[in-house]
Parts: C-alpha cells; sequence; structure tokens
C-alpha cells in the first residue's frame, strides 16, 4: 500500500471531512469516492468545490474524473507544488 | 395587444459561450412579468421582454444572481462529438409547424400541450417501432408506468432540488363537502387559470412524471435486484414545464418517451448503452436522419447547475442524439444515452447479489421530437422520405 505524504494528507484531511460533512477520522487514507454515502455525485462536487476554494486545484473535466479518492488527491497537491 | 416593455441588463459577469443557451432557458423562471429573454451570443447583454413595467430593479438583481450563480467560476464542458451524420441530406428547409398547423395535423390546446392528427400519429407510432427494435435486440421486459408519479419517491432521489422548475403537480380538491360544493358552484376559467383559492386544495402527494425509467427504479425501492440485472421498455407520457420555452413541437409540456432501460452492474449498464447507441446508428440511417450524439448535461436548476452539470460532463453521463433542423441552422435533441451510477441504487437501497449498489442508464426517444425532426428534415411528400418510411406508412 502506498504511504501518502502526511503533511499532504493532513491538509486534505479537513477539507474533505468539511465538505462531506463526516468527522476526520472518517476520512482514511484508503478513502475513496463511493466509500462513504456522504461522497457521492453531490459529495464529491463539494469535495472539487472546497479543494478549489482552499487549496487551489483548478476544476475542470479531468480533475473532476481523476480527483476521486484521498490518495490521487495527494499526489495531484504534490504535483502541483503543494508538498 | 399587451402593453410590454423591455429591460436592457449587462451581466455582471461576462456569460461564457457554453452557457448562453442554457442560462438563456434559465430567466423564464426568474420573474413572473418577463414574457422573452435573450441573451446576445457574446454574452455581454441581455434583454427581457416584459409584461408591464413591473419592478424593473427587482427583475435586475434577480437576472444577475441567477447569471451570478451560473457563470460565476463556471466549469467548461468538455464536448465529445461520438458520432456526426449532420451532412446527411434532407429534402425540406422549412417549419414543419406551418404546414402541421395549416392541416390541422397539430392542435394547440394550451401553451405546450398538442394534440396530433393522423400523420403526425403514424409518424410517431412507425418511429416507436423502430426503437421497439432495440428493445427486442435486448429482450427487454414490457413495463406499463402510471402518468402519476409519487412525490415521496422523487424526493427520494433529489428531484426537487435538481429540477424544481419543471415540476408539474397534481392535486385534487380536499375531502370537504363545504369546498367542493363552493368549487362546483364558483369554479371558473378567468384570465390564466381557475379562480379557486390555493386552500382549496390538497397536499401533494403525487406530480406527473417527468420521466419514465424513475418508475422502475422506484418498483425496484428497498430490495435486493433479483439476478442482479434487468433490461425494460416502456412508453410512458412526461411532463416538464418550461415556461416561456414552451415554444413550437421542439418544447412541450407533455411530451411521450420510450426508453429502455439497464439495471446491473457498472460493466453491464455501460456495455448495454453503448450497444444501445450502434444499435440505433444502422436505425437513424435507414431513416436518413441528419443527426450527431454528443455529450450533454441535464437542464439543472440555477443553485445546482454548475456542480451537477460538471459532474454529468466530466464522468459522460449523458449523450444526447441532436437532429438538424435545416429551416433554423441549429439541432434538437430527439433522445439520448444516460448512465446515472450507482445513484438510484443508494438512493433507493437497491442491490447486487454481492450488497452493492445497482447501476443503472436508460436509452430514451422524444417521440414527438422525432416525428417534428424528420419532417423538419424530409417535409410532407412522401415520394421523397427514405425509402424505409416511404415504405412502411400508408
Amino acid at each position: 500500500m502506498e504511504v501518502l505524504d502526511p503533511t499532504l494528507f493532513a491538509k486534505v484531511q479537513p477539507v474533505l471531512a468539511a465538505a462531506l460533512k463526516v468527522t476526520a477520522t472518517d476520512i482514511t487514507s484508503e478513502l475513496q469516492f463511493g466509500d462513504l454515502p456522504q461522497w457521492d455525485s453531490m459529495g464529491h462536487m463539494e469535495v472539487m468545490v472546497s479543494l478549489e476554494a482552499q487549496l487551489g486545484v483548478e476544476i475542470n473535466a479531468d480533475t473532476i474524473t481523476a480527483l476521486t479518492s484521498v490518495a490521487a488527491i495527494c499526489e495531484h497537491l504534490a504535483q502541483n507544488g503543494h508538498a | 395587444m399587451p402593453e410590454t416593455s423591455t429591460l436592457e441588463v449587462t451581466p455582471v459577469v461576462a456569460i461564457p459561450p457554453h452557457l448562453v443557451g442554457q442560462i438563456q432557458s434559465k430567466l423564464a423562471y426568474v420573474d413572473e412579468a418577463i414574457a422573452a429573454a435573450q441573451v446576445a451570443e457574446s454574452g455581454d447583454r441581455i434583454t427581457l421582454t416584459l409584461r408591464s413595467a413591473g419592478n424593473a430593479a427587482e427583475i435586475e438583481a434577480k437576472v444577475q444572481r441567477v447569471v451570478q450563480e451560473m457563470a460565476q467560476g463556471s466549469i467548461a464542458p468538455r464536448v465529445e462529438i461520438l458520432e456526426d451524420h449532420l451532412a446527411r441530406p434532407v429534402s425540406y428547409d422549412a417549419d414543419p409547424l406551418t404546414e402541421l398547423l395549416a392541416r390541422r395535423e397539430v392542435y394547440e390546446e394550451s401553451t405546450g400541450i398538442f394534440t396530433f392528427g393522423p400523420l403526425m400519429s403514424r409518424l410517431i407510432e412507425y418511429f416507436e417501432g423502430r426503437f421497439l427494435q432495440l428493445a427486442a435486440h435486448f429482450e427487454a421486459q414490457p413495463y406499463r408506468f402510471p402518468t402519476l408519479m409519487s412525490a415521496k419517491f422523487l424526493d427520494r432521489v433529489d428531484y426537487f432540488k435538481a429540477f424544481p422548475h419543471s415540476l408539474t403537480f397534481a392535486t385534487h380538491l380536499r375531502e370537504d363537502l363545504d369546498i367542493i360544493n363552493e368549487f362546483a358552484e364558483k369554479a371558473k376559467y378567468e384570465g390564466h387559470g381557475l379562480n379557486s383559492p390555493a386552500e382549496f386544495f390538497s397536499q401533494i402527494q403525487a406530480l406527473l412524471s417527468p420521466a419514465v425509467c424513475y418508475h422502475l427504479y422506484f418498483s425496484l425501492a428497498d430490495h435486493p435486484l433479483p439476478n442482479g440485472q434487468l433490461i425494460a421498455t416502456a412508453v410512458g407520457n412526461c411532463f416538464r414545464y418550461e415556461s416561456n420555452n414552451l415554444t413550437s413541437l421542439e418544447r412541450l409540456w407533455n411530451f411521450t418517451m420510450r426508453e429502455v432501460i439497464f439495471v446491473g452492474s457498472k460493466d453491464f449498464v455501460l456495455e448495454k448503452r453503448e450497444q444501445s447507441r450502434l444499435f440505433m446508428q444502422k436505425i437513424f440511417e435507414e431513416l436518413g436522419l441528419a443527426y450527431q450524439v454528443e455529450t450533454a448535461n441535464d437542464p439543472f436548476f440555477v443553485g445546482e447547475f454548475r456542480k451537477q452539470a460538471a459532474f454529468q460532463n466530466a464522468f459522460q453521463l449523458k449523450y444526447e442524439i441532436r437532429a438538424r433542423l435545416p429551416f433554423k441552422d441549429s439541432t434538437l435533441a430527439i433522445g439520448s444515452y444516460n448512465y446515472h451510477q450507482d445513484f438510484f441504487g443508494r438512493h433507493l437501497d437497491i442491490t447486487l447479489p454481492d450488497g452493492k449498489p445497482i447501476h443503472t442508464g436508460c436509452t430514451a426517444f422524444g417521440l414527438e421530437r422525432v416525428a417534428y425532426a424528420f419532417l423538419a428534415q424530409h417535409g410532407f411528400d412522401p415520394a421523397r422520405w427514405p425509402a424505409a418510411v416511404r415504405e412502411a406508412l400508408p
């Protein structure tokens, strides 16, 4: 199992928890779209809007379809200078 | 002629090209005083025709709210064209509605409510028969659904949040002798509707169906899906209130859809959706239809639009079949190939044998629009129709 950068995970965890209206402990490093009832299509767009507002992630068709797991979000942030 | 006035609005946010039509259609719902709305293609000007002077400042503020919510930070869609047959030869270039009205082939009973005569009825029956070939290809099970749809179930699938503007409600008089008697004595159609007070009517328990396939999902709710997959077909009346956008035969308040519906695993539904498209490609060729298939989104209302439309587009959940309308150099959606992911499975608790939520999809055809688009492309002289249609119709 891939180990996530703890600094990035610490950034992502509260953003996702607030977007999905769950507790921070619900946001694990293995979590992906569909694992929680809250992370459905609407929840996913709440995640995207929060990532845009708080971490500067651009929302487009590519990011919407790619950022469907905590790991993918952390990797995207790393590749875009958030490490 | 009723007196009208014009209100010019400069949008606070520039409207990007992909939102010009979507915002224009939503402006009909902003205020009852708006008789028509036009967004300039450049996206920097909105012209409203008002039924009366009204409160222009209030109307402008509401218009700006719509523009801001839909255009600010808008997410550009990725348009993918799966098929392009728009150059297929056509032999007619007038709006068939003029001729249909002149022949009394269509009659507008009320705004958006049309009756159809023998020609349109035969064409619709013929095209529906062709769509039934798709259903037969999949050995789809036949279903019959009511025209009314349960408000309780529509709530479970968040329909009221996504499409509040287009709902059509069913009601009845409250069970009260005095109310029923007073209604019977005094009810009259005055101005633009019945004169009866709203408190005479019951709470809303049902609506007129906005779609066909929802009935199938509701019937499967709260149970595991036997055998883990199902293909069904049904035809039904659908109702979508489109306010000032109810024009011509392009947008009807009451229309009919024939659907082929897929329920099962993700792979099963996606495979059937693609097989549908390939099967229909051959049928549309026989019909001589000029059309294209492209990614699209549903007409979500203002607050939900930005997020839901972007999600639908990004995951390519909807492909529209858009037929050419030569008389206006435009296209009209006559059907769609849809994939809902596990949305209905989750909201309605329908599960696969492994306990996971089912996935759903459907192929849907708007029958009146298909007939209208056909006449718009091939006209009224059967001698000029494609052979398959000419030979099938008496």
